[in-house]
């Protein structure tokens, strides 16, 4: 059946079997690749993508169902093309990946909760990540990451001269 | 989070600034993270090849039985099949082989049976594949694979290795009577025997090293091509370097080695995993051969769970042997190792070798004895998996040395103390037959200890115990053998926009080796250091290549580059005496430049390269260009080595034990890349506390995996990672140019000692003196119930 999804700001239509995942649409149809399996049964996170802002598993819904929702992907992260976003930078800096395949959607994650706190304490990021399981780094560096990400992100916002957290 | 380290002087010194910073030991950004942050990461299911069809594989659902019978009729029928393949389709190919070359105790050789890409007369284990299907779409695949009959008569099945070894257990082979393929031995054993006759206190423990899932977060994934017109295979698939896979593959396929290729892209994590050739890759280049158009499968992570290789599973009884004052007199290991229904590439390995080098760590350890039964079993067959034996091997022993302390009334610091190795007996032959040519396992110790702050412990232990929890504190000491030595390649191609490329046989699947061989590369020939590109899944390129393994890859690739780089020099010293006008004999290189000793005239390497590129005019017999192919003469195993301190907190009313502080001590020699390696140790010891506290592959009776899922296979996640301390204290290896050890495996080790001597240390208050891996909640609960009633 046909669907109509918003990708990164852009409406996009495609032919989907009811049954096809976000996820699987995302790749095959749209040829998104920062989208990764896992596990496809929600436990992993690898497959997070934002809906309306939102961390998603795209493995868990369904094409169809993502019909009028805004979706972001890694690929609509990126400020304009050869930029990366303050929490991209972030984690090269610190080393916050490996093997990268848990990263996607570890960026997606930490942009979710950067949007919606902008002072996250330590446990506040371990928190919001604990639901994407990462085999390579032990975490720390990402962890590290996402608080060198908040803390610039703070310092750009605060008001010209005025007191940084 | 600390990072101290000692850069040593960059081997070729200078005071650029682009030098400094991007120098040996220098702590460099990965030059591939910014493709993989954006989500542009190029894994093997990324990859979608024009006319590409999808294959699945259907898996037996039973641990042991006889194939009655495939019907496949039906599934041919359903819309979109396109082939479906069984055993007799394959029959033609080479089956898989285990590598390892290994005798019996008694000089006989160990049973190898063959194992053909697909079951045809017997299943051994749930996930055995029996038939591929392919497809116009996956969904069309995967429909039509749940319309494969699979008509099998069940067979008892036996899934525990000391169980397999049992009269009357189930036979997996007819010609491997009692299911044994490998039975190990080292040592004298007479002399072993005599030293425990003798001992003052001999300290035994039965210990059980958990079977583990390897849980790359990229399932395997593999496309296969294969071209009539040129008879010509080629197989993408993450690896751990393509050269090793090529020749297992050149092999199975009967094919010449220059028909078969290997493209490795991106790798989205392994751990031991990946390396070799796994029978779906042979499936799916048959169907392609077939149907002429490529075919990809992909496994979902409940087909990993079964398909992938597992790692560990060692039942082990462990005695050290004393005397009076606490030296070691002699090791013994005695065990069986589960290789599950097949004999993977290095399956054996990590129970025997691996074990026998490991064991004796940091400590004048003077006999040491080994035995291991490798058992088949219906299970998954067990392979390497981060460390392959040595954190097994340093775990048995920091284990038996926290209970001999305890039995024998001694400080367990002080009996490590009296024990270790020290520097004056460097290089010093250890009981395993491995040569230490460098450490100095005292100062790593005390600089461990102080750096735990272990005289705070007591204070630090009254607080938990004020909030109702105990504390205990776990020292872990390990010394790790590397990979056995290999020849690597050390390619070096100045390209025609510019760069330069380093091409070499080792893989990194997370490692990150761009950055760090660039630094070699860059304080070898002065080339900048965002010039460099590094080529590595090209199995085309190769003229050589060990892979990635056994933490050896900075090592032999690093020492690959170094010779591969004199080779440019000279070449390139022919070369610009042409330029300059002099005799090549008159020529030094010094900072990435040609000089005419003596002189100021010179020319950079890369004026040099573009000269070359300019088309150059030179004379025959002279070398053309400053491309280096070169294969490096293997460097010795290393013996990274360090202390690792960790202590927990356990809430004795749930079991629940939280490892509360981390700190480590390691020498890995001289660091090209502290950032990094870093990160290696923070997912080496995450991965240790994951099969500490958590990680267990559980079967039932009848073989099926209980644990087949990540609901119900405990996998580490960020709340389980303590904040981990790093301090390297290096102290560099004298066999290799520069002086490197490896540190991908070193976590692992240090986690599993210490967070399990912290946690018996935390529950020795009910006289419990030994707890098996994973210390999860309810096993803690269960073993202070227990202690409880004993002692009530
Ligand atoms: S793939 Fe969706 S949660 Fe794992
Ligand atoms: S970086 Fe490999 S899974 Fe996270």
């Amino acid at each position: 059946m046909k669907v109509e999804l918003t990708v990164n700001g852009e409406s996009r239509l495609t032919e989907v079997e009811p049954r096809k995942s976000l996820l699987d649409c995302l790749r095959d149809n749209f040829n998104l690749n920062g989208a990764h399996a896992g596990c496809e049964h929600g436990v992993c996170g690898a497959c997070t993508v934002l809906v309306d802002g939102q961390p998603v598993r795209s493995c868990l819904m369904f094409a169809v169902q993502a019909d009028g929702y805004a979706i972001t992907t890694i690929e609509g992260l990126t400020p304009a093309p050869g930029e990366l976003s303050v929490i991209q930078d972030a984690f090269c800096e610190t080393h916050g990946m490996q093997c990268g395949y848990c990263t996607p959607a570890m960026v997606l994650t930490a942009h979710a909760l950067l949007q919606r706190n902008a002072a996250p304490t330590r446990e506040e990021i371990v928190e919001s990540i604990s639901g994407n399981i990462c085999r390579c780094t032990g975490y720390g560096q990402i962890v590290e990451a996402i608080a060198l990400a908040a803390d610039r992100l703070s310092r750009a916002n605060a008001p010209q001269g005025g007191a940084v957290r | 989070m600390t990072v101290q380290t000692k850069p040593p002087a960059p081997a070729s010194a200078t005071d650029d600034w682009a030098f400094a910073k991007f120098g040996i030991g220098q702590p460099v950004p990965r030059t591939e993270d910014p493709v993989l942050v954006q989500g542009q990461g190029r894994y093997t299911d990324d990859l979608q090849l024009p006319g590409q069809a999808h294959a699945v594989v259907v898996r037996s659902t039973h641990a042991h039985g006889v194939i009655r019978g495939i019907d496949t009729a039906a599934a041919r029928a359903m819309p979109g099949v396109l082939g479906i393949y069984t055993a007799a389709d394959l029959a033609a190919y080479g089956t898989l082989k285990c590598g390892v070359p290994l005798k019996n105790r008694d000089g006989s050789e160990m049973k190898k049976p063959l194992r053909p890409a697909l079951a045809g007369d017997k299943v051994r284990f749930v996930g055995d594949p029996v038939a591929i299907v392919v497809a116009e779409t996956l969904l069309q695949a995967k429909d039509a694979a749940e319309a494969v009959g699979v008509t099998i008569d069940p067979l008892p099945a036996v899934t525990l290795a000391s169980a397999a070894a049992k009269p009357g257990a189930p036979q997996l082979f007819e010609d491997v009577p009692g299911n044994v393929a490998l039975d190990y031995h080292y040592g004298d054993s007479e002399k072993v025997a005599a030293a425990f006759a003798q001992a003052a206190h001999v300290t035994k423990l039965s210990m059980r090293n958990t079977r583990l899932i390897v849980a790359a977060m990229e399932p395997r994934s593999a496309v296969g091509v294969y071209d009539k017109a040129r008879e010509h295979w080629t197989l993408h698939s993450a690896s751990q370097g393509v050269f090793g896979l090529k020749g297992q593959l050149v092999d199975i396929l009967k094919a010449p080695p220059e028909k078969v290729r290997i493209l490795t892209g991106h790798v989205g994590g392994s751990f031991g995993m990946k390396a070799t050739v796994y029978p779906e890759y042979v499936g799916i280049l048959h169907a392609s051969r077939m149907l002429g158009r490529p075919v990809k499968w992909t496994d979902d992570r409940s087909g990993s769970f079964v398909s992938d290789h597992h790692g560990r599973d060692h039942e082990v009884t462990g005695e050290l042997a004393l005397d009076k004052d606490g030296h070691f007199l002699a090791v013994r290991l005695t065990s069986f190792a589960n290789m599950g229904a097949f004999l993977a590439t290095v399956g054996p390995l990590a129970g025997t070798l691996n074990a026998v080098k490991n064991v004796a760590s940091v400590y004048r350890t003077p006999l040491l004895e080994v035995s291991a039964k490798c058992m088949f079993t219906n299970t998954t067959h067990v392979s390497a998996y981060r460390g392959a034996g040595r954190p097994e091997g340093n775990y048995y022993m920091e284990r038996l040395i926290d209970a001999a302390a305890t039995e024998m009334g001694l400080d367990r610091l002080a009996l490590r103390r009296k024990n270790h190795i020290r520097p004056s007996q460097i290089p010093y032959s250890a009981s395993s037959g491995m040569t230490y040519d460098s450490g100095d396992f005292p100062a790593i110790f005390k600089e461990a200890i102080d750096k735990a702050d272990i005289k705070g412990f007591a204070a630090r232990k009254r607080d938990s115990r004020k909030r109702g929890k105990l504390r205990g504190l776990g020292i872990g000491c390990y010394l790790e053998v590397t990979a056995p030595p290999n020849k690597e390649m050390g390619g070096i191609r100045f390209e025609p926009n510019g760069d330069v490329t380093i091409i070499t046989g080792t893989l990194d699947y997370g490692q990150g080796h761009a950055a760090p061989f660039a630094q070699v590369l860059s304080a070898q020939l002065g080339i900048p250091f965002h010039r460099i590109r590094l080529l590595q899944g090209d199995s085309d390129e190769l003229i050589a290549g060990g892979g990635t393994g056994g933490s050896r890859s900075i090592t032999a690739s690093g020492a690959a580059i170094v010779e591969a780089s004199a080779k440019v020099i000279e070449q390139g010293k022919a070369i610009a005496s042409h330029v300059l006008e002099a005799s090549a004999s008159d020529i030094e290189f010094d900072k990435g430049r040609f000089v005419i000793a003596g002189t100021d005239r010179a020319i950079g390497i890369m004026e040099l390269a573009e000269k070359i590129r300019g088309g150059l005019q030179l004379p025959a017999g002279e070398p053309q260009s400053l491309d280096v192919k070169h294969a490096s003469e293997s460097v010795p195993s290393a013996f990274p080595n360090g202390c690792h301190v960790a202590e927990v907190e356990i809430d004795p009313d749930t079991g629940v034990v939280e490892v509360v502080t981390y700190s480590s001590v390691n020498d890995f020699g001289n660091l090209i890349n502290p950032l990094l390696v870093e990160g290696q140790v923070h997912g080496g010891v995450l991965q240790g506390i994951g099969q500490a506290l958590m990680e267990n592959v559980c079967y039932d009776s009848d073989g099926q995996i209980l644990s087949g899922s990540f609901m119900d296979y405990a996998m580490p996640r960020a709340h389980h990672a303590p904040p981990i301390g790093f301090v390297s204290h290096p102290v560099p290896a004298k066999t290799n140019p520069l002086g490197t050890k490896g540190c991908g495996e070193a976590g692992c080790a240090g986690a599993l000692t210490s967070v399990m001597n912290a946690i018996v240390d935390a529950l020795s208050v009910y006289g419990i003196r030994h707890i098996d891996m994973p210390a999860s909640p309810a096993r803690v609960w269960t073993a202070i119930q227990a202690a409880k009633q004993g002692a009530a």
